[in-house]
C-alpha cells in the first residue's frame, strides 16, 4: 500500500501533521511517500492507494494551487478512480472556483474542481466545534480559520451537522465530497479524534484495519462526542 | 486641544481605578477598557513617557518586561509598565493612565509595555514604540494567533517605520520583520548547544520568503531556531550585534560579545529560551544608553518570578515549578525538552491541565513535540485536567510507554496519584491560568515529602 503526504513540511498545521503519523502507526506496513512542495507528486505518474494533505498559510495555499495547477486533469483522473484522497482544514480550498484573499487584495482561481469560492479575511478569524454525521457514523472536530466556502454544495458535501456549522454560517454541510475526494475545514488530528472514521477512510483502500492505540483513541473519542452532545457546551468561541 | 470626552474617560478611569484598588483588585484591564470605550482615541491623546519601549513576540514577552523593568527600576529610572497585567489595548491604556497626570502626560521617564502581537494594530498606530524587541515568532495559540505568517503580517502592518528594532537573528521570521525600519540591532547565540533535528513540519520556515527555494541549515538549535541561509537567493539569517559566547555554569555566568567588547553577566537561568531573552534585554538596554556596569549590576540580583518558574525542596524531594503555556506548542515542547535534557533521572512530570479546555481545542496537544517526553530520565508522566484523555493518547503517538503514564480528570489531584517512591525529581507542568492549581499540587507535594522524610 502507498500512501503520499503531500508537502507535509508547510502543510501540517495545527497538529494535522499527526494523520500521517496516525496512518503510520495503524498501517505499520504501509509505504508513505512525504513529497516537498518543490517535488514532483508521486501521484503525477503513479496511482497511490491514498493521497492526504493538510493546513497551510495562505501564502503557501497559493503555492499549492500554482504547484498543482498544471495536474489537475490528473487529480480528475484520479477522483475519478475513486482513489481516496483526504484533505483537511483549509487544504480542501484548494480544489474551489476560485479564492479571495480580503486582506491582501488577492484573488485567485482554485482548481475548479468544485463549484465553490473562497472569502478569506486575517479580521475574522473563526472558531469552533463541529459534530456532525457522515454515512452512520459521528464526527467530532474542530475549526479555526479565516476562510468560508460559498456556492450549493448540498450534492457534494462531506458531514451534515447535528451540531456548529457547514462551509459558510448559513450552512449546516460541512466540506466537500468528490467520489473518494473528502475535504473537510476541520482540523488538526482528526484521523486519531475519530478512529472510527480513520478505519472507514482507510476502508475506502480496500483495507480493512483497527485504529491504533484503538483502546485510549476511543476512550478519548467517546468523551469527546459526550461534551459535543451536551448543550450547555458552547460550539463557538473566541 | 484635547477634547471633553478624554477628561471624561480619563476622570471615570482613574474613578475605577481608585474603586478596584480600594478593593483589592490588580485593576490591570478594566479601567483602561472604560477608557477606551468612552474615548476610542483615548490612547492617541495620552502624552507617552519620553522613551516607550515594547516587548513583543511569541514566547518570553512577559520575562523580557520584568527584566527591562526590574533592571531600569534598579537604576533608578522611573518606569511605567505592564507586566503584570494585560497586554491588550485596555491593559496598555490602564497602564499609561495610571500612571499619568489627569491632563494625560507620563509621570514618568521610560514606559515598557509587553504587547500581545495582534493588539499591535489598535496600539502602535496611537503609542509609537521607540523601541521594539522581539524574542521570536512561533506558533502559538491556532485559535488566536493562527501561523506565524499572520502574525508577522499584523506586526509589519503596525510598527511604524521610525521604530528601533531588537531582532532576534537565529529566528529568520522575527529576524525578517518590519523590513522597512532601517534601524535593526539583531542578537543570537553563539554557544554550542546540543542541536536538535526538529521535523520540518514542526518549524515555522521552511522556504525563502523572497524566491521560495528551501531554506538550508547551517544548525537548528529547536523549532526553526538556528542559522540558516537560502539554497538560491542571498536571503540568510543575520549577524547578530549581540551574541553570547559563552556559559560557565559552575559560576553562574555568561560572555556576551558586541561592538568588539567581551562582557560576563550572571547565569539567572541556563534554559535557552531564557538566554535569548537575556541576550534580548542586554542588547535593547545597551542600544539606550545603559553602561555595562548598570546592566551587569542589576543582573546580580534579579530573578525570574516565581510564578513561572520556582524549585525548591520537601524531604527527599525535589519540585520544580515551571510556567509551560496551554495552546501553545512550542513553549510546551520547549518545557519537555528542558525537563529531559536537566541531569537526573526518576524524574516525574505533572501536568496541571487548563480546566476551561474542556470546549476548546486540543490540536495543540498533536502539533507540540510529545517525543521530548519519550526520555528514559523521565518515568512517570501524570496527565490532568478534562483533556487527559487526549493527553495520553498523544503521548501514545509519541512513542511513549503507557505504563508511565497516569491520568485523572481533576486538574488539581497530580499529587495524588504520583508514586513517590519511584520518582524524587518533580516536575509540575501549568499553564498562567492555572498557577493557584498548581499551587495547590505543590502544596500537597511538599507534604508528602515532607511526611516521607519523617517516617
Amino acid at each position: 500500500m502507498i500512501i503520499e503526504i503531500l508537502f507535509q513540511e508547510v502543510c501540517g498545521l495545527y497538529g494535522d501533521s499527526q494523520n500521517p503519523t496516525y496512518l503510520q502507526a495503524t498501517l505499520p506496513d504501509a509505504q508513505f511517500i512525504f513529497t516537498k512542495l518543490t517535488d514532483t507528486p508521486y501521484f503525477f505518474d503513479h496511482d497511490p492507494d491514498m493521497i492526504y494533505i493538510g493546513c497551510m498559510s495562505e501564502r503557501t495555499q497559493r503555492r499549492v494551487i500554482e504547484k498543482l495547477r498544471p495536474m489537475k486533469e490528473r487529480l480528475l483522473e484520479l477522483i475519478d478512480k475513486g482513489i481516496p484522497f483526504l484533505a483537511t482544514g483549509n487544504a480542501g480550498e484548494i480544489f474551489a472556483k476560485h479564492i479571495t484573499y480580503v486582506s491582501e487584495n488577492i484573488k485567485i482561481d482554485g482548481l475548479g474542481i468544485f463549484d465553490l469560492t473562497v472569502n478569506t479575511d486575517y479580521f475574522h478569524r473563526y472558531n469552533a466545534m463541529v459534530l456532525g454525521e457522515f454515512e452512520n457514523l459521528k464526527i467530532v472536530g474542530f475549526r479555526s480559520q479565516f476562510s468560508f466556502l460559498y456556492g450549493d454544495n448540498s450534492d457534494s458535501y462531506f458531514l451534515r451537522c447535528i451540531r456548529g456549522e457547514g462551509i459558510n454560517t448559513k450552512s449546516m454541510l460541512e466540506g466537500m465530497r468528490k467520489n473518494n475526494l473528502i475535504c473537510t475545514q476541520l482540523l488538526g488530528p482528526i484521523l486519531p479524534l475519530n478512529p472510527l472514521f480513520c478505519e472507514y477512510f482507510i476502508g475506502l483502500a480496500g483495507k480493512t484495519v483497527q485504529a491504533a492505540y484503538r483502546e485510549s483513541a476511543m476512550q478519548a473519542y467517546t468523551q469527546r462526542l459526550e461534551e459535543f452532545t451536551n448543550p450547555k457546551i458552547p460550539f463557538k468561541h473566541d | 486641544m484635547k477634547k471633553v470626552r478624554f477628561f471624561f474617560a480619563m476622570l471615570s478611569a482613574r474613578f475605577l481605578l481608585y474603586v478596584l484598588k480600594l478593593l483589592g483588585r490588580n485593576a490591570t484591564f478594566l479601567p483602561g477598557k472604560i477608557a477606551l470605550k468612552i474615548d476610542k482615541d483615548f490612547l492617541g491623546e495620552l502624552t507617552p513617557p519620553k522613551t516607550v519601549i515594547a516587548v513583543t513576540g511569541t514566547n518570553g514577552k512577559t520575562t523580557v518586561s520584568n527584566l527591562l523593568n526590574s533592571i531600569l527600576l534598579k537604576n533608578n529610572y522611573t518606569v511605567t509598565n505592564n507586566s503584570l497585567g494585560s497586554n491588550v489595548q485596555a491593559g496598555v491604556a490602564t497602564a499609561l493612565l495610571a500612571d499619568s497626570t489627569f491632563t494625560g502626560k507620563a509621570k514618568k521617564e521610560i514606559a515598557v509595555l509587553e504587547v500581545d502581537e495582534r493588539s499591535s494594530l489598535r496600539i502602535y498606530p496611537y503609542i509609537k514604540p521607540d523601541y521594539l524587541i522581539c524574542n521570536n515568532i512561533m506558533r502559538d495559540s491556532l485559535a488566536r494567533n493562527a501561523h506565524t505568517e499572520f502574525i508577522s503580517y499584523i506586526i509589519n502592518k503596525s510598527v511604524p517605520s521610525t521604530t528601533k528594532v531588537i531582532l532576534n537573528a537565529d529566528d529568520l521570521v522575527c529576524a525578517s520583520l518590519a523590513p522597512d525600519n532601517c534601524e535593526r540591532v539583531y542578537f543570537g547565540l553563539g554557544i554550542d548547544t546540543q542541536h536538535e533535528e526538529a521535523p520540518s513540519y514542526l518549524q515555522d520556515i521552511v522556504y525563502c520568503p523572497d524566491c521560495g527555494a528551501s531554506l538550508t541549515p547551517e544548525y537548528i538549535r529547536y523549532s526553526h531556531i538556528g542559522r540558516l541561509h537560502c539554497s538560491n537567493c542571498s536571503f540568510s539569517s543575520p549577524e547578530p550585534d549581540f551574541v553570547i559566547t559563552q556559559i560557565d555554569r559552575e559560576n553562574n555566568a555568561f560572555t556576551l560579545q558586541h561592538h568588539g567588547k567581551s562582557e560576563q553577566y550572571n547565569l539567572i537561568n541556563d534554559n535557552i529560551v531564557n538566554l535569548y531573552n537575556f541576550c534580548g534585554v542586554i542588547a535593547l538596554l545597551t542600544t539606550i544608553g545603559l553602561s555595562y556596569e548598570q546592566i551587569s549590576s542589576a543582573f546580580e540580583s534579579t530573578k525570574i518570578v516565581k510564578t513561572r518558574y520556582d524549585k525548591l525542596s520537601a524531604g527527599k524531594l525535589t519540585i520544580t515549578m515551571q510556567l509551560s503555556k496551554g495552546q501553545n506548542p512550542t513553549a510546551c515542547a520547549r518545557c519537555f525538552s528542558y525537563v529531559a535534557k536537566l541531569p537526573g533521572k526518576n524524574k516525574a512530570i505533572i501536568f496541571v491541565g487548563d480546566d476551561f479546555e474542556a470546549s476548546e481545542s486540543p490540536c495543540w496537544f498533536f502539533d507540540s513535540n510529545y517525543s521530548y517526553l519519550n526520555d528514559a530520565s523521565i518515568n512517570q508522566i501524570i496527565f490532568t485536567g478534562p483533556r487527559s484523555k487526549d493527553q495520553y493518547l498523544r503521548a501514545q503517538i509519541a512513542g511513549i510507554d503507557t505504563d508511565k503514564i497516569r491520568i485523572s480528570c481533576d486538574s488539581k489531584s497530580g499529587a495524588d496519584i504520583l508514586d513517590i517512591e519511584k520518582s524524587m525529581d518533580i516536575y509540575v507542568l501549568y499553564g498562567p491560568y492555572m498557577v493557584k492549581e498548581a499551587n495547590i499540587v505543590k502544596q500537597k507535594l511538599i507534604q508528602l515529602g515532607n511526611e516521607e522524610s519523617v517516617s
